[in-house]
């Protein structure tokens, strides 16, 4: 495998980037990986001298926002990535081939390099014949042969990672994640969201650049440095929520202020995901931050799961819109409460109604004979 | 007779098919197909309209925005929903950004390589190249020490071995005809754009929060608050950033794709000739410039049928049907059925081959797609349909575009309807929507100016608001063409929907008659040198700027 | 309220003081746990940290709800005959035999429950649904709190993917929140209906500890 050494210096030097600006970079990549300052110089040494791993992108059941997230990554941006860091072989949305001679360059790579290709998967996969091929085969068969052969399989996006829109109930296809479709993948790491936030992705590269090695990841097989965290506990409204300051209605003063979108149905809470800190298109903004709620888009099967976005709760299954779980609930609660004051009168007015009789009868027996005690249970 | 099949076509979105027979250097019938199905209008049915545009954004991440825009419209129809006026500007900036920035990724990420020989860019003489782009236009970066800094990043990268999405190619191809130094301008301006349009797109990130799939529609209006006097709302300070983006767009636009755009056809005059296609063009009208239910647009919809531009008819959606002849559903009907969106059906039942094959049996269903036809004849949309209903509309600013640019090639409007007209009618569409989008800063400013806060429309939110059966549809135009989206409501929730896409008007197959979709009919006649090679197929389809992701959804 | 029963009456002692601490705390604790928690989920008074009280109540409560939970399990396995696990299952003969009268009773099929002095049957079934929805809770509390914990409660994360995430625990906690509520009016009515109808000191004795039976007729579960 070629170093990049010597033509990455040139490279930088050609398109007038000094030393200084380069660490600054590296410096750049080191604060999105959480690195300390220490790491900085081991970064740049990364980038210098290490071969350039091979990495092949499938698109699937997608939609291409993931590579699109992916050409607006900035810390390395797309271009770093394709012409200086790795070598992307097959890319269906890039590559100057198409056809047959697009194949090839795929099947060359699980031919020559199995066991030392990266596989980038975007989208799910099918389980139903004819959902999704391409160059006529199977999207089964094809991450079958790719996914299995490669070093470490890189799930994109909610679809690739869990199997997100097309396996939304009630998975026409039967769409299944990288994950479920490949077993023993040798090792996966799963990046969601909706789409995958490119910087993280450019982020997970330089970690495996820098380190030789994959970052730790939770047990859904995500990174921790993207998805440790809630974004409820990163949130720029988080002292709102906590103050009880939030939106009622949109564009009311609270929404224009800045208050917390948790009464507009936000998912904040309960989703693992950076984007408070890492933020979209080089820190512009994030869905919170430019006033809708967090709909969830990291988590597993969130099309379900976090609907209706503008909830708080999803409601309650065979009832109406709009019928939330406290609203069943608390009619529920209601009815156990007027049915047992029911029973109540009714079972008083039947003792009344059965000691009255006694009464009469007692009244009529004790001028025949003397009264005695009734044994309670022997009563009608 | 060869047939021939280009599986995948790369360089666009999604999963395209195209097999097509070749006699004697020449297309003489073409098939397309998609080959990918998720069943998002499926997956839409019993949940809440207001959650729809978020699944239907998914359908496109390439087009992201216009699935929403024309759901949250398809809603706003059905429920009665009026969004004030700053929603109306805020969804305009959205959209025609949308258009700018995916116009110019096509142009450079997409198209250009059918044009453009990377590997001769590394004969050019950068002092050659940097006399070749002042001579066209005054962008900074035109200096022969920066086109020469491309060229050694370039050589570097050939030098690696490692060719990575450039390798396998078909460099040296005859049908390439630049010039090394135009190469070379061009390979320097496909990374540029590369940066661009990564900095332009922080427009869709301040109104929508990121991009792609950007997060502030609303049924009902848009959900970024406006308040001058506040610093977590769209504030003086954004109007400054969009008004910077916009110009930053409108630079590059002008001094760098257009000139880019004439240069290169200056060299391939000759694909004026080839690539016509049906020579229907459908428009539905976009970018509302008052707030009413039927408001003028600045782009006008209209019909054109059989290329004549001075006969443009008002566009009537009644006259929208699909059919399933040759795509892989059923209708209760009868697939021979043409049936009208807003009662259409989508029940899947793949009956093509056994993957992994070699071809599609064309004679039966052969892809995902359906046949939209518009009053039974087979239409194309698009940047290309767009320009000319606005041309034979008599839209001064787009007949201004339209006419210097054939003045500057030398031609005459006949050569529109073409290959190389489509790929140039992008182009100008382009510059006319970054021009434009100044006006809405503007707008927005001085609605902001005059305390005209309001973003949404509150009282239509609840559904308890809503009548218990309704129905509507939305309609867009999106950066590949006409966009409709078909929802019928019952209890608050969605019973169907459906989507009609550019890219199911323009790549759909056959339909009951035998008729073919747009991209079939562009594709005969077009030469093919070499049939291990179909490069000039490529430049045809690729014209069209494909989206399968969005035409089968 | 006893007072009066007719015939003189004989007292048991049936509620040890495990039992009756255990009880209360889990009932006062249930009651700020739901008022904290409806508020949680539905915040409808803007103020000073509302919420953030709110939630800081909510979670000292859970650790003395969670707390008496435990200790009251432990004791059905250590504590004496009458606060056994085997009040609450319905595993011997007889058991079963009074659940089914019990059950008629309440249907107002028959006038008079069998007279039990420990937990009726009925309600000893019912109290191991509401043990079961006790844990509910704590389950689904544990792995929302596990979201933002960075100590060893973050390991409880792992049950979100058997919850189906944080929304799907939510919902849980939500509707299991109803149903102890729901319980709780029943509770609360049969209690009083019992004392009232048996006249032997239900509803005391969960304070007291003693309940009452008519001399010389000794409960059946003696
Ligand atoms: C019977 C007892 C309990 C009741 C009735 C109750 C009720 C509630 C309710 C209604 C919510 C609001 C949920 C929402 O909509 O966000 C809530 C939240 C919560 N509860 Fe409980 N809860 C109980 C016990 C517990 C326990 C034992 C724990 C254990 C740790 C716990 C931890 C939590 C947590 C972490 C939240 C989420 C707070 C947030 O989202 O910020 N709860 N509870
Ligand atoms: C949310 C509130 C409450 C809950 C969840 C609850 C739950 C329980 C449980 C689980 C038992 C079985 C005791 C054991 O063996 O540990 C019990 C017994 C009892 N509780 Fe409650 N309780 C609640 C409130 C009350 C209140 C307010 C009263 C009185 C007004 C009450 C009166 C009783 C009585 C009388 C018993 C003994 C019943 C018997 O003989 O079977 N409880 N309760
Ligand atoms: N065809 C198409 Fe789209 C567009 N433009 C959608 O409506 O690309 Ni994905
Ligand atoms: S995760 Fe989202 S953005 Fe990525 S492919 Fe799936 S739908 Fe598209
Ligand atoms: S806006 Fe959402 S994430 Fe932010 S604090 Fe409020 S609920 Fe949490
Ligand atoms: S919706 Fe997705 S992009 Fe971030 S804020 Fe929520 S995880
Ligand atoms: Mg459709």
């Amino acid at each position: 495998m070629p170093v990049i050494g010597d033509g990455f210096r040139r490279e930088l030097e050609a398109r007038g980037i000094s030393r200084r600006e380069f660490v600054g970079f590296c410096a750049g990549v080191a604060a999105i990986l959480g690195l300390p300052k220490s790491a900085v110089a081991q970064v740049a040494r990364a980038l210098e001298t290490k071969p350039k791993p091979t990495l092949v992108w499938l698109e699937l059941q997608d939609c291409a926002g993931c590579t699109e997230s992916f050409l607006r990554a900035s810390k390395p941006s797309a271009a770093d990535v394709i012409l200086d860091l790795l070598s992307v072989d097959y890319h269906e949305t890039l590559m100057a081939a198409a056809g047959h001679r697009a194949e090839a360059a795929l099947a060359d790579v699980v031919a020559k390099k199995p066991g030392e290709y990266i596989a980038v998967v975007e989208g799910s996969i099918p389980t139903g014949n004819g959902y999704c091929t391409v160059g006529g085969r199977s999207a089964q068969q094809i991450v079958d042969d790719v996914c299995s052969h490669a070093a470490a399989v890189i799930a994109v996006g909610t679809c690739a990672a869990f199997g997100g829109l097309p396996a939304a109930a009630p998975n026409p296809t039967g769409g299944r994640s990288v994950g479920d479709a490949v077993p023993g993948i040798r090792k996966l790491v799963n990046m969601p969201a909706c789409p995958v936030n490119g910087e993280n992705l450019a982020a997970l590269v330089t970690y495996y650049l820098t380190y030789g090695k994959w970052p730790a990841l939770d047990h859904l097989h995500r990174p921790l440095f993207a998805y440790g965290k809630s974004i409820h506990d990163a949130c720029e409204r988080r002292a709102h929520f906590d103050a009880g300051q939030y939106v009622e209605a949109w564009g009311d003063a609270g929404h224009r202020a800045g208050f917390c979108l948790y009464k507009m149905g936000c998912k904040g809470p309960a989703t693992f995901h950076n984007c408070p800190n890492v933020g979209w298109n080089e820190h512009t903004s994030w869905p919170v931050g430019c006033g809708h709620p967090c709909i969830g888009c990291a988590e597993p099967a969130f099309w379900d799961r976090m609907t209706p976005f503008y909830e708080h709760l999803a409601g309650v299954p065979g009832f109406g819109v709009g019928t939330s779980i406290d609203r069943v609930g608390a009619w529920a609660t209601a009815a156990v409460a007027g049915t047992f004051t029911a029973h109540a009168l009714v079972q008083l007015t039947r003792r009344k109604l059965a000691e009255t009789a006694a009464k009469k009868q007692r009244a009529a027996e004790s001028s025949a004979a003397p009264p005695q005690p009734q044994p309670k249970d022997k009563q009608p | 007779m060869t047939r021939i099949v280009v599986d995948p076509v790369t360089r666009i979105e999604g999963h395209l098919r195209i097999e097509a027979s070749v006699v004697d250097g020449c297309v003489s019938d073409a098939w397309s197909s998609s080959t990918m199905f998720r069943g998002i209008e499926l997956i839409l049915q019993g949940r809440d309209p207001r959650d729809a545009w978020a699944f239907c954004q998914r359908i496109c991440g390439v087009c992201t925005t216009v699935h929403a825009i024309a759901s949250i419209r398809a809603v706003e129809d059905a429920i009665g929903a009026v969004p004030p006026p700053n929603a109306r500007v805020l969804r305009n900036l959205v959209m025609a950004a949308q258009a700018v920035q995916d116009h110019v990724i096509h142009f450079y990420h997409l198209h250009a390589l059918d044009w453009v020989d990377v590997v001769s860019a590394l004969k050019a003489d950068p002092a050659e190249t940097s006399q070749l782009a002042m001579s066209i236009s005054d962008w900074h970066d035109s200096s022969a020490k920066y086109f020469k800094g491309v060229q050694a990043r370039l050589q570097a990268f050939v030098d690696r071995g490692q060719l990575g999405p450039f390798g396998n190619a078909y460099w040296g191809h005859p049908a390439y005809k630049l010039p090394p130094a135009a190469n070379l301008m061009a390979v320097a301006h496909y990374l540029a754009a590369l940066d661009w349009q990564r900095e332009f797109i922080k427009l869709h990130a301040i109104l929508g929060g990121k991009n792609p799939h950007l997060q502030s529609f609303l049924v009902g209006g848009m959900a970024t608050p406006i308040d001058p006097d506040s610093q977590a709302a769209l504030n003086a300070d954004t109007i400054g950033a969009l008004r910077g983006l916009v110009a930053g767009a409108r630079d590059f636009v002008n001094q760098v794709y257009i000139p880019d755009l004439l240069a290169i056809a200056s060299f391939y005059k000759d694909w004026a000739g080839y690539g016509a296609g049906v020579g229907n063009y459908l428009v539905y009208g976009e970018y509302p410039l008052t707030d009413e239910p039927h408001a003028p647009k600045f782009l006008p919809a209209g019909v054109i049928r059989g290329r004549d531009l001075a006969h443009v008819e008002a566009f009537d959606p009644e006259k929208i049907t699909e059919q399933v002849t040759h795509s892989w559903y059923t209708y209760s009907e009868g697939d021979k059925a043409a049936l009208h969106p807003s009662h259409g059906q989508t029940n899947p039942k793949y009956t093509g081959p056994t993957p992994p094959y070699e071809f599609l049996d064309t004679n039966a269903k052969y892809s995902w797609l359906k046949s939209p036809r518009y009053d039974g004849q087979a239409m194309e949309v698009g940047p290309l349909a767009r320009m000319l209903v606005a041309y034979g509309s008599g839209h001064a600013r787009v007949r201004e575009l339209v006419d210097g640019a054939l003045a500057k090639l030398g031609v005459g409007p006949e050569v529109l309807f073409s290959t190389l007209g489509r790929v140039a009618a992008r182009g100008l569409e382009t510059e006319l929507l970054a021009e434009k989008m100044g006006d809405w800063v503007d707008e927005l400013a001085a609605n902001m100016g005059r305390g005209e806060l309001r973003i949404h429309d509150n009282d239509k939110w609840d559904p308890s608001s809503w009548p218990k059966f309704a129905h509507g549809a939305g309609f867009h135009e999106a950066p590949r063409g006409s966009l409709g989206h078909w929802v019928r409501i019952a209890d608050g929730k969605i019973e169907n929907y459906q989507c009609v896409v550019p890219s199911t008007w323009n790549a759909g197959p056959r339909d009951a008659l035998g008729a073919p979709g747009p991209y079939e009919a562009a594709l005969v006649g077009t030469p093919v040198a070499d049939p291990e090679q179909p490069l000039e197929i490529l430049r045809t389809v690729h014209s069209f700027d494909p989206c399968m992701a969005c035409g089968v959804h | 309220m006893v007072a009066e029963a007719q015939a003189p009456l004989e007292r048991y002692y049936v509620w040890d003081v495990v039992v009756r601490v255990t009880h209360w705390a889990i009932a006062l604790s249930i009651w700020l746990l739901a008022a904290t928690g409806i508020y949680i989920g539905h915040p409808f008074l803007a103020g000073a940290f509302t919420m953030g009280w709110a939630k800081v109540i909510h979670f000292y409560t859970a650790i003395v709800f969670t707390l008496a939970v435990f200790a009251r399990v432990v004791w059905m396995f250590l504590g004496p005959r009458r606060s056994s696990w085997r009040n609450f299952v319905p595993a011997s003969k007889r058991r079963w035999r009074d659940l089914v009268a019990t059950i008629k009773f309440y249907l107002l099929l028959r006038l008079e429950p069998p007279r039990t002095i420990g937990h009726n049957p009925l309600a000893g079934a019912s109290y191991l649904a509401v043990f079961g929805m006790y844990a509910v809770m704590i389950v689904t509390g544990l792995a929302m709190y596990s979201v933002s914990d960075y100590t060893w409660l973050r390991g409880c994360q792992v049950l979100l993917p058997v919850l189906h995430g944080v929304q799907g625990a939510r919902w849980l906690h939500h509707a299991t929140m109803w149903l102890l509520l729901m319980f709780f009016v029943a509770h609360v009515f049969f209690s009083m209906l019992t004392s009232r109808n048996e006249k032997n000191g239900e509803l005391d004795s969960i304070f007291s500890g003693y309940k009452f039976l008519p001399k010389g007729q000794p409960p059946d579960d003696e």
